[in-house]
């Protein structure tokens, strides 16, 4: 009997510590996409602007010519272990920001190097914030990369590449998917990481395609839906101008950006399925019907609110209105309505409950994810319950499966460390003079991506008057926020470096 | 192609990787979420936890378009069942692990087919039947049978300084080379694909490809002589040492010693013709009481690859002429060829390397592979027009790090030479090292 197997071991002493040849050839292959992407708002500068399209010209050679450059480098091996995975993903994100902040710098709105790493991080991590005071009279060009941004990071900056990179079709390409993909467990779609990754998009594509006909049925223009479909399917949040949504406030608007807010929220994995009808199973799904009891939930408040506030004015107050904004919350998108900057305490309380919280893992959504509020609160339960029963077993069931103890001790390590995040960040940011509510709040909405400027109570405005340690602190949250915080601050920790 | 291997025990679990290694979608199921844990984070496949043979699990898992359904949990009824259920959901092909020989008789095996399971595996029955082979041609380190042994692959350590063989270049060998090919030397931990200049040094590892009628030239080359094996020293009573007694108990005089009395107890009434020991086959005194060197081959089974190891070098000291050793911890087999062992057994591997022949045969597409250290062993067809058929061997420009061993043209086997004209629908048997596959097939295609 020959032996056919074609099983090779790894060869133990060719291990690099890190493999930062292979690191800087797949960033080279990022920084590609990602100029590809930006030559769409640079084809609408040249058709649309008044100004010269050179500066943005520039920066898209700048990031292609970089990305082409690293792509030719030829590691000597081409494996990566775990810990090149978590170092590429955190770094992934910044060398992305680092290069797409050059048409804020070069090109129409001219900012600082800190304003334009700031509002691109905003971008990337779907938060939504910005540093501009004022929206108007920035050339759409901008509007566009803005939104374009969001709408790349939203389900996954590597996610993308794992779907359109081969080279990226193995083991490594797994970690990745881990290292960046949200929730407590990871859901795959289809064995190879890449089919997974390829489904994922075209799913996310196929929705924002939907959503932009559908807005343009609106009295939106078509850019304008463009971008608010961009923004919206990415839970990010990006308006186009000063008055937001008010501005085409039709009920139909705020319908249709309702559901797809909605389904930005949904764990892609479960919407896959379903939109493959497998309905059932969503309706199974103890994650996603706590979500929707949530937003019944927050309805409800809001609803009750805009009463209590006298706010109410016609049925539009009580029905879509309050609605939306619980959507627009709790899947993290951040995008207001004209009323709900007077809200009362009750508005306060449940945007405070949700922007923590934020939707379903797996999903475009920030926040800690209900999962883990899910697992902790039956956790939480079963310890009050085994104080009157010290003998009684329990386990937590999430979706039908036990969870294991690793499982649960993994969860709460998060939650702890969401909570430390939020308050050292707004420490250090108060040391600057912003008041510590304040500085704290804008913490929260930072780490959870939820970016909601005008909010009731007046806790938070534009980001445009802080100082710069406070730009910087603050984009570092977002990315913690947006990477599940291990994946960003392991890197931090000296074990990671020893040999 | 789409499989799912159902059972994520160590065979599951190899299976998974290696598969997963080749670009296969690969599906994994367990019961025991925490053998899944490690696997699904860092492996490029999907993992399911769920009953291996409940109707919703697999039906959830995807199983109406699988490929190739792969039962291997400890359980053959368990995976019989699993497999009539995949079948019964639309799977094309499905595979059982089994541990009872009586499913392998022909005359048995249409009811396992009327079930729904297409092939079986017995990885023991494999491990066995290597080990009868490697007693069998005990002079060699590694035989290889293609093509229902029409075309060997037979590796030898030359240890013998004063081969007339050694220190010189294969082009000027004292010998005729027609009736065999150099196919590969493996130096220490390097695998060299030689050509007329390659010199062969002592203690190399040399690959020769022949055909039988040929065995006896190139044992003498080698200065290796014959020995019948006749008694047989087992350490450990595992499922593969077991096997081995059912099926050569006749053939060998088999002593087995293991160090539980039970074990011991249920060996003597299933293997009356063998002589078992109640006794610790690491300890010394065990085995001098047992007249250890008076036997032709030790077989060390326990299931401890470490012990088995040890207890091998041990039995080399003891001058027993063949020694064998189940090494089931992958890392540690390419160390104990190092160590002068002789023979290494790995279940997995063999295991494995079965369903690869499976899959292979399911799928036309790819070209059947063995591998052999660092170098691949290919079996190519040439296609009509290639570059291959144009002329003979020696007029065509052939890259260097190949060797062309032999052909198969219907059910004739050859060794090719110079000379040899490739025609198209030939098989060619072909060493290359690792990762010039892609190359080479363009040659053929």
């Amino acid at each position: 009997m020959v032996q056919l197997t074609k099983f090779k071991l790894p060869k133990l002493s060719h291990r690099r510590f890190i493999n930062f040849l292979m690191l800087a050839r797949i960033e080279g292959y990022l920084l590609v996409i990602l100029a590809i992407f930006m030559l769409l708002p640079c084809f609408v500068s040249m058709l649309y602007e008044t100004e010269s399209s050179v500066p943005f010209l520039i920066a898209v050679g700048i990031t292609a010519g970089a990305g082409l450059g690293m792509c030719f480098l030829k590691p000597k091996n081409k494996d990566m272990g775990r810990r090149e995975a978590i170092l590429l993903t955190g770094l992934t994100w910044v060398v992305l920001s680092l290069f797409g902040m050059l048409p804020f710098i070069l090109y129409g709105t001219h900012m600082s190097v800190t304003d334009a790493f700031f509002e691109t991080m905003s971008a990337f991590t779907t938060t939504g914030v910005s540093i501009l005071s004022t929206l108007d009279g920035v050339p759409k060009s901008i509007l566009l990369w803005r939104c374009l941004m969001q709408w790349f990071g939203g389900l996954g900056i590597l996610l993308f590449t794992l779907a359109v990179v081969p080279m990226l079709n193995s083991a490594g390409g797994l970690l990745l998917f881990n290292a960046e993909v949200t929730g407590i467990t990871h859901d795959k779609l289809r064995p190879r990481v890449s089919n997974t990754a390829k489904g994922l998009w075209g799913m996310y594509i196929a929705l924002t395609a939907l959503l932009i006909i559908l807005l343009s049925f609106s009295r939106m223009d078509f850019f304008d839906a463009i971008c608010y479909g961009l923004s919206t399917m990415s839970t990010g949040g990006f308006a186009t101008t000063d008055q937001g949504i008010v501005e085409f406030a039709s009920n139909y608007v705020k319908v249709v950006l309702t559901i797809f807010m909605f389904l930005g929220g949904i764990n892609f994995v479960l919407l896959f399925h379903a939109l493959q009808g497998n309905v059932r199973n969503l309706f199974r799904n103890s994650v996603f019907k706590l979500y929707c009891w949530l937003v019944v939930f927050g309805y409800v408040a809001l609803a009750i609110d805009s009463v209590m506030q006298g706010l109410y004015h016609n049925a539009e107050d009580l029905t879509v209105n309050p609605l939306f904004q619980c959507v627009s919350v709790i899947s993290t998108t951040g995008i207001s309505t004209p009323g709900f900057k007077s809200g009362g305490p009750l508005a306060i309380m449940v945007l405070f409950l949700f922007m923590s919280m934020g939707a379903c893992s797996g999903s475009t959504s920030g926040g800690a994810k209900i999962d883990r509020f899910l697992v902790m609160i039956k956790f939480l339960k079963n310890e009050f319950y085994k104080i009157m029963h010290p003998s009684a077993v329990t386990t937590v069931i999430l979706n039908g499966k036990g969870t294991t103890p690793g499982m649960i001790y993994k969860t709460l390590a998060f939650l702890i460390m969401y909570v430390l995040v939020v308050v050292i960040s707004g420490a250090i940011v108060s040391l600057t003079g912003i008041p510590l509510g304040e500085a704290v709040f804008r913490s929260l909405e930072s780490i959870s991506n939820s970016g909601i400027c005008d909010v009731p109570g007046g806790l938070s405005g534009s980001y445009a008057h802080l100082p710069a340690l406070g730009k910087w602190v603050y984009a570092f949250v977002m990315l913690t926020g947006r990477l599940e915080i291990f994946t960003v601050l392991l890197v931090f920790t000296p074990g990671f470096w020893h040999r | 192609m789409k499989i799912i291997i159902a059972g994520a025990g160590e065979v599951g679990r190899h299976l998974a990787k290696m598969l997963s290694k080749e670009n296969q979608d690969v599906t994994l199921i367990d019961q025991d979420q925490t053998r899944l844990d490690v696997i699904d984070a860092t492996y490029n496949l999907m993992t399911w936890n769920g009953n291996t043979y409940s109707f919703s699990s697999l039906k959830d898992v995807g199983v109406s378009d699988t490929d190739l359904f792969i039962a291997v949990t400890p359980f053959e009824t368990n995976n019989i069942t699993s497999c009539a259920i995949a079948k019964s959901l639309g799977a094309s092909k499905t595979v059982a692990r089994i541990d009872n020989s009586e499913f392998l008789i022909a005359r048995n095996g249409t009811i396992l087919r009327d079930l729904g399971v297409d092939y079986l595996i017995y990885p023991e029955n494999v491990a066995a039947n290597e080990i009868a082979i490697s007693l069998n041609h005990n002079w060699a380190r590694y035989w290889g049978e293609l093509h229902d042994g029409k075309l060997l692959l037979i590796g030898v350590k030359l240890h013998d300084q004063n081969l007339p063989i050694l220190n010189c270049k294969i082009k000027d060998l004292p010998v005729t080379t027609h009736d065999f090919h150099i196919a590969a030397i493996k130096r220490r931990n390097e695998t060299i694909i030689p050509n007329g200049d390659t010199e062969i040094l002592p203690d190399d590892i040399v690959y020769f490809i022949t055909t039988p009628p040929f065995i006896q030239e190139v044992r003498e080359l080698c200065g290796k002589t014959k020995r019948v094996i006749k008694k047989v020293l087992i350490m450990g009573g595992s499922r593969i040492a077991r096997r081995f007694c059912s099926l050569y108990q006749d053939k060998f005089h088999i002593k087995i010693i293991d160090k539980d009395m039970d074990k011991c107890e249920r060996l003597a009434t299933n293997f009356p013709n063998c002589e078992v020991v109640f006794g610790d086959g690491r300890d010394i005194e065990v085995l001098r009481e047992n007249n250890i060197f008076q036997y032709d081959a030790f077989l060390a089974m326990t299931e401890s690859s470490e012990t088995n190891i040890l207890a091998c070098m041990t039995a080399k000291e003891f001058d027993v002429r063949k020694t064998v050793a189940d090494v089931e911890n992958l890392q540690f087999v390419s160390l104990a060829e190092n160590l002068n062992i002789g023979t290494t057994i790995n279940k997995k591997l063999l295991a494995s390397g079965h369903i690869f022949k499976i899959l292979l045969d399911t799928d036309q597409t790819n070209s059947r592979f063995l591998a052999l250290a660092d170098a691949d062993v290919a079996e190519i067809q040439a296609h009509e027009g290639s570059k291959i058929t144009k002329a003979p061997v020696r007029n065509l420009k052939l890259p260097y790090g190949m060797t062309l061993a032999g052909l198969i043209r219907g059910d004739e086997v050859r060794l090719i030479d110079g000379n040899t004209r490739i025609m198209p629908d030939d098989y060619v048997v072909l060493f290359t090292l690792q990762g010039t596959l892609e190359k080479i097939e363009k040659w053929f295609s």
